[in-house]
């Protein structure tokens, strides 16, 4: 191998051997010359920035640059069931939330929505889904029965089959048996429950004991009440109920001090079920060697054409 | 070391015949303007003689032309004026050295020379300086010349500058000779035309010029080369564009047209030589126009 090197180089270096010329400037002298001279000076760098582009680019391209990408699940994944106490207290608070997720509905990808309004009894407007056309067409139903000027009750039709009124047990257990009994994919489940906790009659199950069975299914559970009545020194019995009861799920309480709040209320809530679902990130890793291939090949074009271009 | 001479001498059989040789001796014997009037005797013509030396009425009488020879025709000198800068160590058209067809020419002259019982005698230089040797008409001094040029035209030595030598000469030689000027394919400066100018009214004068290699066209010189003059490259595959080599072309050929301009003004005979080989025809038409010149 040395010897061949060796071999090569001796001959190259004999061919080099210069001959010595008088008056040169003959030809030197020529602008033509000059200017073939300087384009083959030219061509040379060109060859010589080539070879260097290549040679850099290849070995870029050899270390296997890759692109690292980290990538947080899909937060779309998730049922949200809107659960509204539809007592006359809550009607108010009810028609901004469904507003509310009217709206929402419209920025939705993947999600599904169900509504179930209850109040001695429970009624499932409609069940989970993600057909948003529907969905923004009953919401917008349910927010003009619930506006306090409609005359119009057939909405709540089948809230009033039993003695009694906000039996909130017996409202959340229907709500949360609303999920459907899933195995394969894991959706985040979660409850928007609108209630004042104004238990009024004999419910089947307890707040807490329809609490216990949300937990059990991973369902967490945003309370809003309109009519906390606690202060710092003195807390609201029944609203602490609540709170505990949707704290215990996973979920949240939160208060609302006027209707016009619950848009941030709902926001909120977004935030906070975004969070949860937010898992470990994903790293993914991609080779780019297309960049690098890329100016190799430039490298590999300019090489040729000074190769073309230059006279040996 | 070879004698150079010997070598001369046996390329110059091999080139020409015993007849050209003669033809080149009646030449050379024509050269010299002057004769002495005195009458020696008749001899058949060879061809080169001059045709005024032909004795008419001999020649009738006989019926083949004689020429009168001369009494004490004085021993002419031979001056040779080489240019031994580093100019002379580069290639000549031929491939070969150009100091070696130097050497060849002074050879086949100093023969010449010799033969007819003149002397020889040598200045040469680069821009350094010019040296200077002695008239003789011995074989061993016009051995030592060749000797002289063929040592100092090397790659080592100095720019080129002929027209110091010729200064030189002008200053220093004050009798009539058969000035040969071994001249590089160099232009004509104002400074050698203005000296040259007076020598040809002093000597005859016959300038012989080694033509350099090509650099371009046809006969271009393949490979690197590079100019004596500064040891820079010369990128002569560069002239493998067609119309660099024609703007060459005709650079040179304006160069050679302006050196033939100032030597046909001064009435001097001149002759380019590429290779050994041409030498004696070169010479034999170099003094076939100096002897039509007059």
């Amino acid at each position: 191998m040395i010897m061949v090197v060796l071999l090569v180089w001796r001959r190259t270096h004999k061919a080099n051997t210069a001959v010595p010329v008088a008056h040169a400037d003959r030809l030197t002298s020529l602008p033509r010359y000059q200017k073939a001279l300087a384009a083959q000076k030219k061509w040379l760098a060109v060859a010589v920035a080539s070879l260097l582009l290549m040679a850099g680019a290849l070995l870029v391209a050899a270390a296997r640059p890759v692109q690292e990408t980290n990538h947080i699940p899909q937060t779309s994944n998730r049922d949200i069931i809107l659960c509204l106490d539809v007592s006359g207290s809550m009607m108010d608070t009810d028609e901004e939330i469904v507003d509310n997720f009217s709206e929402l509905v419209t920025e939705f990808k993947g999600e599904r929505i169900a509504l179930t309004i209850f109040d001695a009894t429970a009624v499932q407007v409609f069940p989970l889904t993600d057909d948003y056309d529907f969905v923004a067409e009953q919401l917008k139903i349910a927010k003009n029965a619930m506006n306090i000027d409609s005359g119009n009750f057939d909405f709540f039709d089948g809230t009033y089959e039993v003695p009694g009124s906000s039996l909130i047990g017996d409202g959340l257990a229907s709500c949360v048996s609303g999920f459907p009994q899933e195995a394969g994919v894991q959706r985040s489940r979660s409850v928007v429950f609108a209630t004042d906790n104004m238990l009024a009659g004999h419910p089947l199950l307890t707040l807490p004991e329809a609490a216990s069975l949300a937990k059990t299914g991973h369902i967490r559970v945003y309370s809003l009440n309109p009519n906390d009545y606690s202060t710092d020194s003195y807390p609201d019995q029944i609203a602490t109920e609540l709170k505990v009861a949707s704290e215990s799920t996973g979920g949240a309480y939160y208060p609302l001090k006027s209707d016009s709040a619950v848009k941030s209320i709902v926001k909120k809530v977004q935030d906070t079920e975004a969070a949860k679902l937010k898992g470990a990130p994903l790293k993914t890793v991609v080779d780019q060697p297309a960049v690098p291939l890329g100016l190799a090949m430039l490298g590999l074009l300019g090489l040729g054409a000074a190769t073309l271009k230059v006279r040996p | 070391m070879p004698s150079l001479l010997t070598a001369v001498k046996s390329k110059m059989f091999i080139a020409a015949h015993r007849k050209a040789r003669g033809m080149l001796d009646g030449e050379y014997a024509s050269v010299f303007r002057g004769h002495s009037l005195d009458f020696d005797d008749l001899r058949a013509y060879v061809p080169g003689d001059a045709v005024r030396d032909i004795d008419w009425k001999a020649s009738a009488r006989v019926g083949a032309p004689l020429i009168k020879r001369y009494v004490a025709t004085r021993r002419q000198q031979v001056l040779f004026v080489a240019d031994t800068g580093r100019n002379m160590a580069a290639l000549a058209k031929g491939g070969e050295s150009k100091k070696d067809i130097a050497v060849m020419v002074i050879g086949v002259i100093g023969t010449l020379a010799l033969n007819h019982g003149d002397s020889v005698s040598l200045i040469h230089g680069d821009e350094r300086g010019t040296q200077a040797m002695p008239a003789q008409g011995t074989e061993s001094h016009l051995e030592t010349l060749l000797r002289r040029v063929d040592s100092t035209a090397v790659l080592t030595a100095g720019q080129s500058s002929l027209s110091a030598q010729l200064e030189y000469a002008a200053s220093h030689v004050k009798r009539h000779t058969l000035m040969v000027v071994l001249a590089d394919d160099e232009q004509i400066n104002a400074r050698s035309a203005k000296v040259l100018r007076r020598l040809a009214a002093q000597h005859e004068i016959l300038w012989i010029h080694i033509e350099d290699a090509e650099l371009a066209g046809v006969d271009a010189l393949a490979g690197v080369s590079y100019d004596v003059a500064d040891f820079s490259p010369v990128l002569s595959a560069l002239a493998g564009d067609p119309e660099l080599a024609r703007d060459y072309a005709y650079a040179v050929a304006e160069r050679s047209n302006r050196r033939s301009e100032v030597l046909r003004s001064n009435r001097i005979a001149m002759a380019g030589i590429g290779h050994t080989e041409q030498v004696m025809g070169r010479i034999f038409a170099l003094l076939e126009r100096h002897r039509r010149a007059r």
